[in-house]
């Protein structure tokens, strides 16, 4: 593959200004059960080429199925004519990169593709029937998912590069139904459960069948639970729920095209202004973000991107002021920047790259364990789930809500409570943070449904924070 | 024979004596972005899906590739079959009932010849002419330009040996004014003829370029004005929320209890029609279940909701698939319309619509809806490119973007007229193999719509 590659590139450099193309294979696996019974079990196979061209200033990409020589020149060729179809621009700059060859494979204990399906089946049958073993419980769902990606990467300045990557993991959800009421708690998230760039080995560690009676319990017992009450008060974030915060009013908020105005037709815009770099305050001095493609086990780790760059480790909120944002070639060179934040990247292999987060997390702070966080609190609410997300498309102005709370009383978790939902405006909100948990209650959580792009793409990344607490939030119930 | 067509028998056949279903997808598309008045993306792609769905013992497994080769069909089919005897020895027997038997299916106005040469330069043009009437205006514009040719066969154990191929167009464009705001315009079609880029450009401009500066309006209950992509986004809501079968089967589904009585105005009339004229049309679900016209609320009273034929065997009795699997088997996805049709209503346009609201609000998008409680059809969206205050029954001057949060059952409870013309909207997403749907709604005006907080810059 690398030496079709190779040559198609120097075809390309006889028509293109550049060009770039990735072979990839990928093979996925979902499996679920739900209520006793198979509710999924998808294998997915494919593998293509993505080939990028510019030309006269225009892009032009294309997608065709398949491995040989010939399937690459006949995308090579779309691609040239979707570019020459278009009107005429200016001739987009990349920014530099030293492009070179190299091989990659993410770490995996164990190959999750050399777990007998029967096994897989087997652990989510005991988590669907403890799951059920709860009275009150309408709904089980265990799932565990395998994914592995290999990709070969070229491009006319001189990248060329395999890496393969494997991700997989897992998750439960109970959904309790009462008189036209209905309440679900999920483990470790409601998003894909706990998905991570390892091998099987973290399925294992989840532990799906241990925690289903008390997920059961807690979607059971959400049904007679208090509201969550109206009113501004101490909010703690944690797992997911923070994860998810994270991803929606910074991640997106610092993707450089967004900030450009090139995603305003589809994903939006930002808030975020592109000369803000070094002095936009962004939060409180509780606040430190970063971007990190080297993280292990997070879905948005890579050796290098769609366009060849490294993947790196980018400091973008400091101490609560904007340090840095994701970029790409083509938009790190239109604001100058040194060198691409290497965010590039496109979904399988019939997608163009574009600028994607990688792994986006809250560093750890020093406010301790969670009960010495708590401690600090005498009344607030602590969420750690979510059930549903919405933001402006400036990512300035967010509603969420989670699929449960916990009442904080005199430092303490109290009653649970229903319905859960906070709004906020970013920079307000980032600036209520007033502590974070210390580094022993720093985890990642992972989403494998960001969608952004037209043709849409779907991207899957981690975030890693620890429980943060924030002042004066606005809560109330759904 | 259509090859996607053989292509599914050779599937099929791989599949040996098992009960299966074999589905193959070609899709060839292409989509061109622009940003700032100006091209900045371009795709094409030309990739094909064999999906084999093996039923042993009321479990389905399913497996697919883009390979197309004999060995790679039959891979295909060894694995969906083993997951389905590995599922089968895991536990109980499972309840789906089997592939539904051929039946008749009717032919659809859904393809054109010209859009599906996927003419590239057909797209360069449109945008071509939409930077023309933004440089006339004096704004710049986003947006995309996309067309497709989605062919797809069905050939399974029960006899079922179906092919369809559908086209369809999209265009959509965001002007931005040199205040900062914003204002959207999109058309959808089978054809790339039906796609007017110089209006849709004008349109997104005047939205853009309406006088005044935004005013900050506070949160409480405002009469409003949707337009039909706003309507379109209420419907996406009901389809989550409301006619999945596999929900209303499991007591969770809005309308649960609540069939053959009176759930919102009467003046809202729905169903979901493919074969309708202005829709974008498909013969069969991913059963190859023939698609049919489904009342869903007649005069405000429900009627029905989707089912696929896996949630019509949980359901139980006389319940049968109405045709809206979006996956054989029914599993990972639940069945949901896709060609929502809801009958226009009195009002000749949108500024008819206006003319008796004091004070209120006209919404041309909602964006990033997101359901909050699905028994109550509660969603949160906030809304985009193009909000209005609406006074002395006139659109005045911009409102800044606001929160809704509200019921959408509850918003059409409180629908007061309609527009007449009741006209496609899609949003041109295309995650995945392209399946493109879209609504046929109009206008309307709805009292009491809950805002929940105000977009404005802070």
């Amino acid at each position: 593959m690398r030496e079709v590659l190779a040559k198609l590139m120097d075809s390309a450099a006889g028509h293109a200004e550049y060009a770039d193309a990735r072979h990839v294979r990928l093979r996925h696996e979902a499996v679920a059960m739900r209520n006793g019974e198979l509710d999924e079990l998808d294998s997915h196979e494919e593998e293509g080429f993505g080939v990028r061209v510019q030309v006269g200033g225009r892009w032009g990409f294309a997608a065709a199925a398949g491995s040989d020589a010939s399937s690459a020149e006949e995308a090579l060729a779309r691609a040239l004519a979707v570019a020459d179809a278009q009107p005429v621009a200016a001739t987009r700059r990349l920014a530099p990169e030293q492009l070179t060859e190299g091989r990659y494979a993410s770490p995996a204990d164990i190959d999750p593709f050399a777990i007998p399906l029967e096994d897989k089946l087997e652990l989510l049958t005991a988590a669907d029937t403890a799951l059920r073993a709860q009275p009150g419980v309408t709904v089980a769902l265990a799932y565990v998912e395998s994914r592995v990606e290999e990709k070969v990467f070229a491009s006319t300045g001189g990248a060329l590069y395999e890496q393969r990557t494997v991700e997989c993991g897992g998750g439960i959800e109970a959904t309790a139904v009462r008189d036209g009421d209905s309440q679900s708690r999920s483990y470790p998230a409601s998003h894909s459960g706990g998905i991570a760039q390892a091998g099987w080995e973290h399925v294992e560690a989840l532990d799906l069948v241990a925690n289903a009676p008390r997920v059961a319990e807690e979607a059971v017992a959400l049904l007679d639970a208090p509201p969550c009450p109206q009113g501004r008060t101490t909010l703690v974030l944690a797992g997911e729920q923070l994860g998810l915060q994270i991803h929606e009013s910074v991640g997106h908020a610092v993707e450089l095209d967004r900030m450009l105005g090139y995603e305003a037709s589809y994903a939006g815009t930002s808030w975020v202004p592109a000369d803000g770099i070094g002095t936009l305050r962004y939060g409180s001095e509780a606040m430190s973000i970063t971007a990190d493609a080297t993280l292990p086990r997070g879905l948005g780790s890579f050796r290098w991107d769609d366009e060849g760059v490294p993947g790196q480790k980018l400091a973008i909120v400091r101490e609560g002021v904007l340090q840095g944002v994701l970029s790409s070639r083509e938009s790190a060179a239109e604001i100058g920047l040194a060198r691409s934040g290497g965010c590039a990247r496109g979904e399988g292999f019939a997608r163009q790259p574009i600028v994607r987060m990688t792994n986006v997390s809250l560093d750890p702070g020093d406010g301790g364990s969670l009960d010495e966080l708590l401690a600090g609190i005498d009344r607030g609410v602590y969420i750690d789930t979510n059930r549903s997300w919405s933001i402006d498309s400036r990512r300035l102005h967010f509603q969420f809500g989670g699929q449960a709370a916990w009442e904080i009383v005199d430092g303490r978790l109290g009653r649970l409570l229903r319905d859960p939902v906070y709004a906020g405006v970013t920079p307000q909100f980032w600036a209520s943070l007033d502590a974070v948990c210390s580094a022993q209650e720093w985890r990642l959580t992972s989403l494998t449904d960001c969608g952004k792009g037209e043709p849409g793409q779907m991207a899957r990344v981690s975030h890693g924070g620890a429980p943060a607490r924030f002042r004066d939030v606005e809560v109330g119930s759904a | 024979m259509s090859e996607t067509l053989d292509l599914a028998r050779q599937a099929l056949a791989a599949a040996g004596s098992d009960d299966a279903l074999a589905t193959v997808t070609r899709e060839r598309s292409t989509l061109l972005r622009f940003a700032r008045s100006r091209p900045t993306q371009a795709t094409s792609v030309d990739d094909t899906t064999i999906e084999i769905a093996a039923l042993h013992e009321g479990h389905v497994g399913r497996a697919a590739t883009n390979r197309t080769d004999r060995d790679a069909l039959a891979q295909c089919a060894r694995t969906a079959r083993l997951a389905a005897e590995a599922a089968a020895g895991a536990g109980e027997r499972g309840h789906f009932p089997g592939f539904p038997a051929p039946a008749p299916v009717r032919t659809h106005h859904g393809y054109d010849t010209t859009t599906a040469r996927l003419d590239p330069t057909t797209g360069g043009d449109a945008l071509r002419a939409a930077f023309e009437v933004a440089e006339r205006a004096g704004v710049e514009i986003g947006g995309a330009w996309t067309a497709g040719e989605v062919d797809t066969a069905i050939a399974s154990s029960t006899g079922v040996e179906l092919s369809d191929r559908v086209t369809d167009c999209f265009m959509k464009t965001i002007a931005t004014a040199a205040s900062g705001r914003t204002g959207y315009a999109a058309q959808a079609g089978v054809a790339t003829s039906s796609i007017d880029a110089r209006a849709i450009a004008q349109q997104a401009a005047d939205k853009a370029l309406l006088p005044g500066d935004p005013v900050a309006l506070e949160p409480g209950e405002h009469n409003v004005v949707f337009e039909p992509h706003a309507v379109a986004e209420l419907l996406w809501t009901l389809a989550e929320t409301a006619f999945d079968g596999l929900a209303h089967a499991e007591g969770r589904g809005a309308l649960t209890g609540r069939l053959g009585t009176r759930v919102v105005s009467p003046a809202i009339n729905l169903s979901d029609s493919a074969r309708f004229g202005s829709t974008l049309p498909r013969a069969f679900d991913a059963e190859g279940v023939p698609k049919a016209p489904l009342p869903l609320v007649q005069d405000g009273v429900a009627h029905r909701v989707v089912h696929d034929t896996r949630s019509a065997a949980i359901l139980g009795g006389a319940t049968a698939s109405t045709g809206h699997a979006l996956v054989a088997g029914g599993q990972a996805s639940r069945p949901r319309p896709a060609n929502f049709v809801m009958a226009g209503g009195g009002a000749a346009d949108e500024t008819e619509l206006c003319a008796p609201i004091e004070r209120g609000i006209y919404v041309t998008r909602l964006w990033y809806t997101n359901v909050v409680r699905a028994p109550e059809t509660l969603f949160t969206a906030v809304t985009r490119d193009g909000t209005f205050l609406i006074e002395d029954g006139r659109v005045t001057r911009p409102v800044a973007d606001m929160r809704i949060t509200d019921s959408a059952l509850g918003i059409l409870a409180r629908v007061q007229a309609l527009g007449s013309r009741s006209v496609l909207t899609a949003d041109g997403e295309f995650y995945g193999r392209r399946f493109a749907t879209g609504s046929v709604c109009p206008a309307l005006r709805a009292d009491g719509v809950r805002f929940s907080g105000s977009a404005a810059a802070s």
